[in-house]
């Protein structure tokens, strides 16, 4: 920029004031130029997003309206009648509630483990980039393979868990069988899949807090657990709620643990809120009612994400 | 560092990496059993004898090999579509001046907080009307671009002296030739992370074609291990066979980048 402007005034001041309103006029055609060609490159943009993210939302509110089949069969209008059905269905009730559990459940273990993680490799430890790989690789694996893995462990009657517990003289667990564990055993495994992730970002924090910080404390006479309490962890609250907020948001909307692994059973128990939602719109078609539902998940997402935003504006500063 | 801290550090992060390692040598494990060791009711961690054609046999049992050409094209055409528009996008974003650029922004950015299962539904409608159930196109242009790929894109591209760009500029360069000349060589780096997480995670990917998909021959890989595994449950060898074809390409692709991954993970959880 710099360059460009005295470049600029070097022109304009050697050639008189003819030039430099030609140069001026030659200036607003170029912003005039540059608005057309900005939009015509984002064109596929503006397109894309509409067909795919604006347009889909309004439809589906749209259809939420509706009872029966909107959009593709019969149906009628029936205002807010699928949101109230929603919110007085037991049903509905038991499914966001094992949703909200699972989500926070996999999050609040996703950052307390991370944390732990990324703390122990943040030391000079041979090997540690290793490590660090190999604790991050699941979270780039299939759910359908990690799925697959945890039933065969799982499984009551061939799965070398129970084969372990079998030699120390225990008696069989069927656990995902299991209506009190079945959830906290999905959660188990989603936090084993994805607690590289925020491992990753931790670590990543981690090493940009200035070694002076610690320094000054430990001259001090701060104690390594006061050095975490007052600098390291008050320095990553922005990172704890970067990730909180990531991993709601995808916890929140996952289906993948109910419907590959549980099914949604035993007794509902870890039917979560995207199993209800794809069984009631692709299984007994009923869209109206199923796009309701999406849409309320939308509304939940929403205020989750403002109100961690706002908690992150406000503590942001230390 | 005392050698007691470094001994608890080690027993606490090998534990870690045992867990991590263990499942997926199981698998592995699983996919060489005979049926005899699969339901002999003791759980076996090192079979005698090796059955290698639990994997032949599964081929024959279900088209794996259109599965996974399915998956290649399917996760390669939507790896390819973000190279052509995140940093097309991005520099847009990041250099050029125009009305309404913030208001385009952040409507942008807000399209991260419409995750993909909130869309389902009238994805799936439209997709239908459009005729694009089973076909390659409804799999790969509802994931054209991402607001992510974009914003990451826009934050490689920002710091690209602007200079560099007004030079070009006043030697007549087009402002597509200043993007395709200068600004794409300089990111290149960033353009490889974003091929690399794109397609890992488009690789990976099994609720959209679970909806979009009803025949056999159109599935990736995820969907079509998804049914071979509910035909075939509990037959844990001939599942965890599958599981290793699915699993293999992830692994390869971590194996060689790995060190450029984890390091493009950590800085796009910063950006």
């Amino acid at each position: 920029m710099a360059a460009g402007g005295s470049m600029g005034a070097a022109a304009s001041t050697g050639t008189g004031s003819g030039a430099r309103s030609l140069f001026r006029t030659r200036r607003l055609g170029r912003r005039a130029q540059q608005t057309l060609i900005a939009y015509s490159l984002l064109s596929p943009a503006i397109i894309y997003f509409t067909v795919y993210f604006f347009y889909p939302i309004g439809l589906e509110f749209w259809a939420s309206l509706f009872s029966g089949q909107p959009l593709i069969g019969e149906s009628r209008f029936a205002g807010f009648d699928n949101y109230v059905t929603a919110l007085q269905d037991a049903r509905v009730r038991q499914s966001v509630f094992a949703t909200l559990t699972y989500a926070i459940g996999v999050t609040t273990a996703s950052i307390a483990i991370g944390l732990g993680l990324a703390l122990l490799l943040n030391q000079r430890l041979p090997g540690r980039t290793a490590i660090r790989a190999v604790i991050f690789f699941p979270y780039i694996i299939s759910f359908v393979i990690v799925a697959l893995i945890w039933q065969a462990i799982l499984d009551p009657y061939t799965g070398i868990l129970n084969g372990v517990l079998a030699n120390f003289g225990m008696p069989t667990q069927n656990w995902l069988n299991d209506s009190s564990a079945a959830l906290p055993v999905i959660i188990a495994i989603t936090v084993w899949k994805d607690v590289g992730y925020a491992m990753l970002i931790y670590l990543a924090a981690l090493q940009s807090i200035p070694s002076d910080f610690y320094e000054a404390a430990s001259i001090d006479g701060a104690s390594p657990a006061q050095q975490f309490r007052y600098v390291t962890w008050p320095l990553l609250t922005p990172t704890t709620l970067f990730i909180a907020v990531v991993s709601m948001i995808g916890q929140l909307q996952e289906i993948a643990p109910a419907y590959l692994i549980t099914n949604g059973g035993p007794a509902d128990a870890t039917r979560l809120f995207s199993l209800h939602v794809f069984e009631a719109a692709f299984f007994e078609l009923n869209i109206g009612y199923a796009s309701a539902l999406s849409f309320l998940m939308f509304l939940l997402i929403l205020g989750i994400t403002f109100v961690q935003f706002r908690l992150l504006n406000r503590d942001v500063s230390y | 560092m005392t050698w007691t801290r470094m001994l608890f550090s080690y027993t606490i992060l090998m534990l870690g990496v045992a867990m991590c390692v263990f499942p997926f040598l199981y698998m592995l494990s699983l996919s060489l059993q005979s049926d005899a060791d699969i339901f002999s009711g003791v759980p076996i961690l090192i079979p005698e004898t090796l059955q290698f054609s639990n994997y032949i046999d599964i081929w024959q049992k279900a088209p794996f090999a259109r599965f996974t050409l399915n998956s290649i094209i399917i996760a390669g055409g939507i790896t390819a579509l973000h190279l052509i528009f995140d940093p097309l996008i991005g520099y847009v974003f990041a250099k050029m001046d125009f009305p309404g650029k913030r208001f385009m922004f952040v409507a942008v950015l807000s399209t991260l907080m419409i995750p993909f299962f909130i869309r389902m539904i009238p994805l799936y409608i439209l997709t239908a009307r459009m005729g694009w159930l089973n076909t390659y196109q409804g799999l790969i242009v509802p994931f054209a671009m991402s607001a992510y790929g974009i914003f990451l894109m826009r934050q490689f591209i920002r710091p690209i002296p602007d200079d560099l760009l007004d030079a070009a500029r006043i030697d007549g360069c087009s402002e597509l030739g200043i993007y395709w000349r200068i600004v794409l060589p300089q990111v290149r780096p960033a353009l490889a992370t974003l091929a690399l997480l794109t397609f890992i995670f488009q690789w990976n990917e099994f609720l959209w074609p679970l909806v979009a998909v009803s025949t056999t021959e159109m599935r990736p890989i995820t969907t079509g291990l998804t049914l071979f595994n509910q035909e075939f449950f509990t037959q844990w060898n001939m599942t965890a066979a599958g599981g290793v074809i699915l699993f293999i390409p992830s692994l390869l692709l971590f194996l060689f980048t790995q060190r450029y991954f984890v390091r493009s993970v950590m800085l796009a959880g910063i950006k």
